[in-house]
């Protein structure tokens, strides 16, 4: 796909694990095991999944904060994964993230202005005091008041800190931000208020968004395409509507079955819950990853690996990875 | 400048110190004694503070030696200022001396005839503190070796914590086998015999003032790393970390913006300790002859002069009470800022 801002190929994020006498390697934890999609220009991406499956590893891969085993991550046709030193410093310009929590991801010794002014300061860019004027617009730009300058992070509260949080992120003003869990943290009241602000940022700078969420219902709300992660890899990835509509993977399926409904003449037992746990993404299984959990697997689920690929009828740019896509009729 | 105010965390922690009046006074004292030691030359001295000799001002404490002859005195050496003064005084003309409260400096001997030293605390003599066994004034020998040993210390301390820092934020910021080598390294490192090494590296030359805080230092270095290590790890894991490089941030920028100003609160923990560690062990170094040559004002040198002649009691006694007060404060100082820099104290649950 040419019109895309970044294209993510066979990604793979492999973490060794040591132990033992002689520092031995003992294990690999598979986080992310060959993951592939793409962000065009001015949307947002959402990448949904349970805790544990290794969407915040796949954020934190795409911007090189780990150096990724394996792949490649394509931005504006740069491999990010291949590039070192000022290189990969002057494209970290085009890049933000926003963190989960907003009490880990600002350095408390350190006022907000210093905070805001950080990224000018660090790409060298402007005087002293541009950087003190436009740190003050990024301050009225996510609706915090000029005052907020000269205080510190830990005066604020969670939802007042994430818009500090986004300002720091949009400073130089990038093409692509990913947003890891960025309303997770926040009060039910506040999240609605946050994700607001983004749309409008995203609206009025033409940002694209990685957005990661575990919460399908959130994520849905502010996506265009969705991405949806089961153990490190990417088991569905289409439309947002079409997604909801249609969903075609049985683990797509119990997601959206398990978002709560306002309506109190259904009765929660009538839903399809999934059961059993995550596995360990040590040792994860063979086959289909989700076939230990997966109420229709068959035998052939346990040894065969499904690729991701477009699913019967539905709308070409629907990827799917599962053998009976589309044979599956969910209960609802 | 937002840039040099301290954040209220700080503030809050340096507010709580000054409330523990134990530890902020014993700092306060400190901070006055240490502030006038550099200037003991005005308070104990041979030198005079202001001669007024035939209608001309001098103030001979700090500048060149002023020799005898400019006095209308009989000899080109330094003028003995003490002479001086009863000479003026006993001409009852407008020429007077006023003397150092302490009118002695500390390498003179004061040898007077048909005495034979230490000689004890005599006011009439202006040896408040008596004499040692060389005829030294014990009051001279102390304010002069406390500077001596207060300087010292301070100076092992940076030397020290720079290389300890250092290595320490190096080896958790970049882990991996440059931490492991230098883990080993420091193990073995450790484990030399100190003092061994001073007594040899003692026997083959002299040590002055500076080879004996790089010696020190080369063997003292490592204390501080495991605890740098420790906080560095521990910080470079913080999401404001991951977020800072996320913007293209250098190492070197996260290490001095981000890292090395949220350990703060470790190291002057430990500075008051360090402090008080630097003062004893050169005064056990100099206290077994392996210190600073003679003859350097020295706490230690005079400790052995004392234990040697306990009937001279004036001697060990000054030198240990001296030991135990300035000690005992240190301590009271790194207890209040241990207390106060305490994290549990600052926990918050939001």
């Amino acid at each position: 796909m040419s019109g895309s801002l970044l294209e993510v190929k066979g990604l793979k994020m492999h973490f060794p694990v040591h132990g033992g006498l002689f520092y031995r390697q003992v294990a690999t934890v598979y986080a992310v095991d060959g993951v592939s999609f793409d962000v065009r220009p001015g949307e947002t991406v959402g990448l949904v999944g349970e805790s544990g499956c290794g969407k915040s590893t796949l954020g934190k891969a795409i911007l090189r904060l780990y150096d990724p085993t394996d792949g490649q991550v394509f931005f504006e046709g740069r491999d990010l994964a291949h590039v070192h030193g000022k290189e990969l410093r002057m494209l970290r310009r085009d890049l933000g993230i926003i963190f989960q929590d907003p009490y880990e991801s600002l350095n408390q010794t350190h006022t907000v202005g210093f905070i805001l002014e950080e990224p000018f300061r660090i790409h060298c860019v402007g005087t002293p005091e541009e950087r003190r004027a436009w740190a003050k617009d990024l301050l009225k730009k996510v609706g915090l008041p000029e005052s907020a300058f000269e205080r510190f992070p830990h005066e604020f509260s969670g939802g007042q800190r994430q818009r500090i949080g986004i300002a720091r992120a949009i400073a130089l003003k990038p093409k692509l931000v990913v947003c890891d869990e960025p309303v997770s943290a926040l009060d039910v009241s506040i999240q609605s208020q946050i994700l607001n602000l983004l749309l409008d940022l995203q609206k009025e700078m033409g940002l694209a968004f990685v957005f990661i969420a575990h919460d399908l219902a959130v994520v849905k709300h502010v996506s265009d395409r969705i991405a949806v992660m089961y153990l490190g890899k990417v088991v569905e990835f289409s439309d947002a509507d079409e997604l909801h509509h249609k969903p075609l993977h049985p683990y797509t399926q119990a997601l959206l079955a398990s978002i709560p409904e306002p309506d109190p003449s259904k009765s929660v037992e009538e839903k399809p819950f999934l059961e059993g746990e995550v596995p360990s993404p040590r040792n994860p299984p063979a086959g289909c990853r989700f076939h230990t959990r997966c109420p229709f697997a068959q035998p052939r689920c346990r040894t065969d690996i499904p690729e991701l690929k477009a699913g019967p009828g539905v709308a070409p740019e629907h990827l799917v990875a599962c053998h009976y896509a589309g044979e599956l009729k969910p209960k609802s | 400048m937002s840039r040099f105010r301290l954040d209220p965390l700080t503030r809050k922690k340096f507010a709580r110190f000054a409330r523990i009046r134990r530890g902020y006074w014993s700092a306060v004292i400190l901070a006055a004694a240490i502030g006038l030691s550099f200037f003991s030359e005005v308070f104990v001295n041979s030198r005079a503070l202001v001669v007024r000799y035939q209608g001309r001002w001098y103030f001979p404490t700090y500048g060149a030696v002023i020799p005898g002859k400019t006095f209308g005195l009989d000899y080109e050496y330094e003028t003995n200022y003490r002479r001086l003064k009863a000479e003026l005084a006993a001409k009852s003309g407008s020429d007077f001396v006023l003397l150092a409260p302490a009118p002695y400096n500390a390498y003179e001997n004061d040898l007077q005839e048909g005495i034979y030293p230490p000689t004890a605390p005599s006011f009439a003599d202006g040896h408040y503190l008596g004499t040692d066994t060389s005829g030294r004034d014990v009051l001279a020998r102390l304010v002069y070796g406390f500077r001596t040993a207060i300087i010292f210390s301070l100076l092992l301390l940076m030397c020290n914590y720079t290389v300890g820092i250092s290595i320490g934020c190096a080896m958790g910021y970049f882990g991996g086998l440059f931490d492991l080598l230098f883990q080993r390294l420091i193990e073995v490192w450790s484990n030399v015999p100190f003092l061994y090494v001073i007594i040899i590296v003692a026997s083959i030359m002299v040590p002055n003032f500076f080879s004996l805080v790089f010696i020190m230092m080369f063997f003292g270095w490592m204390g501080m790393t495991w605890y740098m290590r420790t906080v560095t790890y521990k910080q470079r894991e913080r999401e404001y970390v991951l977020a800072a490089r996320a913007l293209g941030a250098s190492d070197a920028y996260i290490i001095f913006r981000h890292i090395l100003p949220n350990t703060i609160s470790v190291i002057v923990t430990f500075i008051p300790f360090s402090v008080s560690g630097g003062i004893v062990a050169l005064t056990s170094l100099d206290y077994l002859g392996f210190g600073l040559p003679p003859p350097t004002p020295s706490w230690g040198e005079l400790l052995r002069q004392g234990t040697n002649h306990l009937d001279a009691s004036w001697i060990v006694l000054s030198v240990v009470l001296s030991m135990i007060v300035l000690l005992t404060m240190v301590t009271f100082v790194g207890e209040a800022i241990r207390e106060a820099f305490d994290p549990r104290r600052h926990t918050v649950y939001e």
